[in-house]
């Protein structure tokens, strides 16, 4: 199990640092997407080894309001640049 | 033997984890980045979810909606991902 969560964690490291890296607001932005996601994940994860539903259940809503909120904040972000293009 | 079979679903996912967002880091445009992150990140995260879910079926009604919600989020945030940098670029 411990071997599980540090490859996890291992793989989460990737995507930080790219949004540490990269200036872009979309490369920023997959990034944080994928982080979203491996950690939702994590804690699903963690909560099966330890048989415990509350946290199951808060990676769940992670996993679904989470990307819903990523995708309206790409619209707003689009919506910010078509204004500051015009 | 089961529980031999979670292990492999869940060695599965964290390697495909890895493979996918090991393209973050190259100089590719974003589409190929988006495109390998959202298929190997979404099919990863449901052979791990899937692995979890043989260990312990009672926890099923959870684990199949987080496998949903899985996949259509992610095939949907890809898409409106792709939409918006795409658009976002077109002026240059």
């Amino acid at each position: 199990m411990n071997l599980v969560l540090i490859a996890m964690i291992l793989a989460l490291l990737i995507p930080t640092y790219a949004a540490w890296r990269d200036d872009e607001v979309w490369q920023r932005m997959l990034a944080f997407a994928s982080i979203a996601t491996k950690t939702a994940i994590m804690a699903l994860v963690v909560s099966v080894f330890r048989d415990d539903w509350m946290i199951g259940i808060v990676a769940v809503i992670i996993l679904s309001v989470g990307n819903a909120a990523l995708m309206l904040l790409a619209h707003v972000i689009k919506r910010m640049q078509d204004v500051s293009n015009s | 033997m089961i529980d031999l079979l979670s292990y492999i679903c869940l060695g599965i996912g964290i390697v495909f984890w890895f493979w996918g967002t090991s393209h973050l880091l190259g100089r590719r445009s974003i589409l190929f980045k988006l495109h390998s992150l959202s298929v190997a990140d979404t099919l990863g995260s449901m052979s791990i979810i899937f692995g979890l879910l043989l260990k312990i079926p009672s926890e099923w009604p959870l684990l199949i909606l987080a496998i949903i919600s899985l996949a259509i989020w992610n095939t949907v945030l890809g898409y409106v991902l792709a939409y918006c940098s795409s658009s976002g670029d077109s002026y240059e």
